[in-house]
């Protein structure tokens, strides 16, 4: 497999030999400092959406942030190559946690997604995320054709499916969802055909509608129905979304100041620290704050899709890809959940939210993302 | 070159997504943008009723004293019970809970739920009433539990004489739909008003305003902090003319009799005493009275809610024979020497109408026939009168429309004429009615309130006078009955007699030490064909008593009116009690002095 990949279809170009950054000389700083930056937002808000709760997130999020940087450091180190071809491996262990979570998980916010001792602990299926899109990359580059065959996306779908299912019986819904826009886009790019993507789109449509009425919880049809039907009941499945939008349209233009957010002070905002945080920083920045911090994702997604593009080959395109699709994903789908254009799901904003397996993930994600940018000049 | 052109597929299609990505990002800013920028303030008010809590204080109501400042209405406060509905998820649950502590049928919270389903969510509602300091405490501890409950302090009317002042002061009740229409935003469901006697006449004087606080509260509705608000401004005390010692002998005096009691001051108006029996205790009227107990009050014998001294019309019965001897002076129809020949019945238009003394009175002057109230001499003096005149005379002393008195519901009565009978009856008047109605018989009547005021115009030589509980609020009579002076000196003299010289009809009551003047009156229920005694007619058969007087005689300070319903002969039931309620009012038997005015 590795034959075909690599170095026989891709150009290469001598890395700038004057730089004193050696081979970290080529690294992307729009990336890097929008990731930084968008942290930074972050842990402010966290401090800011704590601070009336029993526990303070902000030291346990500042502490999230630094492992996180060494993941990131870590990541960017690691030739990808090198992790592609531990995708298997890496795959495998996914899973195996997956299936481990389901027997000695334990249950947080309705689902049976955490493994750890205590108050420790981390979501597996992130680690699975991870590993699945590493595989995917091996696979589809390693199938270089300019259009995939049916086989080629059956058997993509099915690197996908294994986690995806392991992770629907958590349930976990909104974890689930993630994988999707990450098969989607690197199927895309990966060369499959409008027509069949189509298809597929209405066979997730079916499994959706299936999902729906066998393998959904109460609650969570209850989350979706509040979308369709919002404000009926205050207290009842209306109220998050209710909330939320309160939250935001009353921080109008400058905001209620950093640390005066009523909704939030006043606990009318739920889960304002993880999934609604965005909610805490529109109410207390405004529409400038909220431009500010789409501003910043805008600049992460367009400077990362153009690490894409000028990667060295097909693996690393298809890489960063994938993993790009997750974190755009994240923030397209939470930022339009805070403000009422979605249902409510259990999906936080990369960078900003508190919790810390998903801080890993995103930092490694973003590391590796830099680390094919920077080996875009090497010949292996 | 193939090599070339499948990268640049790959970067096609990621340059694809990336724009995708970034019109999302567009769409969900411009979504950010209409609701903080163009829905900005709708929100930021909604965060705004979220945080800020309105909590209203209720204003007390003023208080009620008699004209001495006793205390007849006092504020002692009561606890109830609010459900905010919007701030519990299990409506049933909560209820329930409130149930439980309450001791109470889950159905009955239900009920009082249900009456109030149209208001909005966050209006808090009102469950129960009169909750003790222990289901008090234990709605407290569960506070966080059940936010949605709230225990508030209300003032609570205690009528501190209960049954003696029911029918003057009314009491509260919760405000009718109709009222809440036709108040123009004054009312909310769940406002208390009065619903009879002062409190309903002086609702808005009494009310006050209420205040609120405002609290910054958070999503549990735990009070954080303090937020302004305006205080509750009390409502105005008022000082009735009543005399509380003379009401509680008037109704000592009904007690368990069918009736009414009328007091006042012919000089002013002011009313001293005005009691309706049976009566009922307005403290068990409050707002949320059982339908139980409702019923019992409603069906209770002789419906003790009506208040007879106003809202009942009688015939008035002989005591009619003073309009009638006033008006054939005035108009020169008789004077005081003018004779007629009682014989114990008289034919007038091939009709015999009796006299009520079998044998009759002999020859009778107006005078003598006052002081035995011959029904003979009135048959002649009102065929001489004339139905239009006697209707004249009798609505220049107040008959036949209200007396004007700050009490809600009063009856108009009825002064019939041949107008009246044509457009009310379809049928002429009859000839023969005008000799009834000269003994107060016929189609005529009048409420208690109207005959003591009547009295009143009497008593001070012919100016009439508002009956009134608060001094300065009624509207004075309309001018008329401006009789020349002197007119009514011999009706007045007569009036005398009729107490205090032997042989009038109401001598057996005369006071020691007081010159009363009076006129006795005794309806016939039925119509009788033989002379009955009436002790030994069914109750609803009986004649109704009727004493009219004032006192002193020479310079009236003082008219009361009884009316006893089936009581019998005026002079042996109304006046007796009429006695009664002059050496109370006088403190004949008392050492103490007489009171001033």
């Amino acid at each position: 497999m590795r034959s075909i990949s690599g170095s026989a279809t891709t150009p290469r170009f001598l890395a700038p030999e004057s730089s004193p950054w050696g081979q970290f000389s080529g690294v992307d700083w729009a990336v890097l400092f929008s990731m930084l930056l968008l942290t930074t937002i972050g842990l402010l808000t966290v401090r800011s959406a704590s601070a009336d709760m029993t526990i303070d997130y902000f030291p346990r999020q500042l502490v999230w942030v630094c492992l996180g940087l060494v993941v990131f450091a870590v990541a960017v180190s690691i030739e990808y190559a090198v992790l592609v071809d531990l995708a298997l491996p890496l795959y495998g262990i996914g899973c195996v946690l997956l299936v481990l979570v389901l027997f000695i998980g334990q249950v947080r916010g309705g689902a049976q997604s955490w493994l750890g001792y205590g108050s420790v602990g981390f979501q597996p299926s992130e680690v699975a995320k991870l590993a699945t899109t590493l595989l995917l990359a091996r696979f589809l580059a390693a199938v270089n054709r300019r259009v995939l065959t049916f086989r080629d996306i059956a058997f993509a779908g099915l690197i996908v499916a294994v986690p995806v299912l392991l992770v629907v019986v958590e349930p976990d819904l909104g974890g689930a969802a993630m994988f999707m826009p990450m098969l989607a886009g690197m199927l895309l790019v990966g060369g499959v055909r409008i027509k069949v993507l189509l298809l597929a789109i209405a066979a997730v449509v079916a499994l959706g509608a299936g999902i729906w009425f066998y393998g959904m919880h109460d609650y969570q049809r209850e989350r979706v129905q509040t979308f369709l039907n919002p404000g009926t009941d205050p207290r009842g499945k209306g109220y998050q979304v209710r909330q939320s939008k309160i939250a935001v349209g009353s921080g109008e233009l400058h905001g209620k100041g950093y640390m005066q957010g009523t909704q939030s002070k006043l606990k009318f905002l739920p889960a304002r620290h993880t999934d609604f945080i965005f909610a805490v920083l529109a109410e207390e920045w405004g529409f400038l704050g909220v431009v500010t911090v789409l501003f910043l994702y805008a600049v992460f997604i367009v400077n990362g899709a153009r690490i894409a593009m000028r990667a060295r080959d097909r693996e690393g395109i298809l890489l960063v890809v994938g993993l790009l699709s997750i974190i755009s994903f994240h923030v397209l789908y939470n930022t339009a959940m805070v403000v009422g254009l979605v249902p409510i799901t259990g999906i936080p904003l990369p960078f900003l939210s508190y919790g810390g397996t998903f801080m890993l993930f995103n930092f490694a994600a973003t590391g590796i993302i830099l680390g094919v940018d920077i080996r875009r000049y090497v010949n292996r | 070159m193939q090599v070339r052109e499948v990268r640049d597929d790959l970067v096609n299609r990621v340059r694809f997504l990336t724009a995708l990505a970034v019109v999302a990002l567009v769409v969900i800013g411009s979504t950010f943008w209409f609701v903080q920028m163009v829905h900005g303030s709708f929100y930021r008010e909604l965060a705004e009723s979220n945080r800020l809590r309105r909590i209203p204080l209720q204003a007390p109501r003023g208080l009620i004293f008699d004209r001495n400042g006793t205390l007849l209405v006092d504020n002692v406060p009561s606890y109830g019970l609010l459900i905010d509905r919007s701030r519990t998820r299990d409506l049933t649950a909560a209820l329930r809970f409130a149930a439980d502590i309450l001791e109470r049928p889950l159905a009955e919270l239900e009920a009082a739920l249900a009456k109030n389903a149209g208001a909005p969510a966050f209006r808090p509602i009102l469950l129960a009433e009169g909750l003790s300091l222990t289901q008090v405490t234990r709605f407290e501890v569960k506070r966080l539990e059940h936010p949605e409950f709230e225990v508030e302090v209300r003032h609570q009317r205690l009528y501190r004489h209960g049954a003696q002042t029911a029918h003057v002061l009314g009491y509260l009740g919760e405000v009718s739909e109709r009222e809440i229409e036709s108040s123009e935003g004054a009312f909310e469901l769940g406002d208390l008003v009065g619903k009879r006697g002062i409190e309903q006449f002086y609702d808005s004087a009494l009310r006050g305003t209420d205040g609120e606080r405002v609290v910054v509260v958070d999503s549990r509705g735990q009070v954080l902090d303090k937020a302004g608000g305006t205080p509750a401004a009390a409502g105005q005390p008022l000082r009735l003319s009543i005399d509380l010692g003379l009401q509680q002998e008037a109704q000592r005096q009904l007690q368990d009799k069918v009736g009414a009691v009328v007091a006042l001051d012919p000089r002013t108006g002011e009313i001293r005493a005005i009691v309706s029996s049976p009566s009922y205790n307005p403290n068990a009227l409050g707002r949320r009275i059982s339908t139980e107990d409702w019923q019992a009050i409603v069906t209770a014998p002789h419906n003790p809610l009506q208040n007879r001294t106003v809202q009942n019309t009688y015939s008035p019965g002989s005591v009619f024979k003073i309009v009638v001897a006033s008006a054939g002076l005035a108009e020169g129809v008789v004077d005081r020497g003018t004779r007629v020949h009682c014989a114990g019945a008289a034919t007038i238009y091939n009709h015999r109408f009796r006299c009520w003394r079998q044998g009759g009175h002999g020859s009778v002057n107006l005078e003598e026939a006052i002081k035995h109230s011959c029904d003979v001499y009135f048959y002649h003096l009102g065929q001489k009168l004339g139905i239009d005149r006697i209707a004249r005379y009798s609505r220049l002393f107040g008959l036949g429309h209200g007396t004007g008195i700050d009490l809600r519901g009063e009856k108009s009565g009825l002064v019939p004429d041949p107008a009246w009978s044509l457009a009310a009856r379809k049928h002429p008047w009859y000839a023969g009615e005008t000799i009834s109605v000269a003994i107060g018989q016929g189609p005529l009547l009048t409420t208690p309130l109207q005959v003591a005021a009547m009295m009143a115009g009497v008593a001070n030589g012919g100016r009439m006078i508002t009956p009134h509980l608060v001094e300065g609020t009624v509207a004075p009579p309309p001018d008329g009955l401006n009789l020349p002076p002197g007119v009514l000196d011999p009706v007045r003299r007569a009036l005398w007699a009729v107490v205090n010289e032997p042989g009038g009809t109401a001598a057996a009551s005369k006071v020691k030490g007081l010159e009363v003047a009076g006129k006795t009156g005794t309806v016939q229920v039925v119509s009788q064909a033989t002379w009955t005694k009436n002790e030994s007619l069914p109750f609803e058969k009986r004649d109704h008593a009727w004493f009219a007087s004032f006192a002193p005689a020479d310079a009236p300070e003082l008219v009361v009116v009884v009316f006893v319903e089936h009581g019998g002969g005026g002079s042996k039931v109304a006046a007796p009690i009429a006695k009664a309620l002059y050496e109370k009012y006088f403190r004949i038997g008392d050492d103490a002095p007489v009171p001033g005015p």
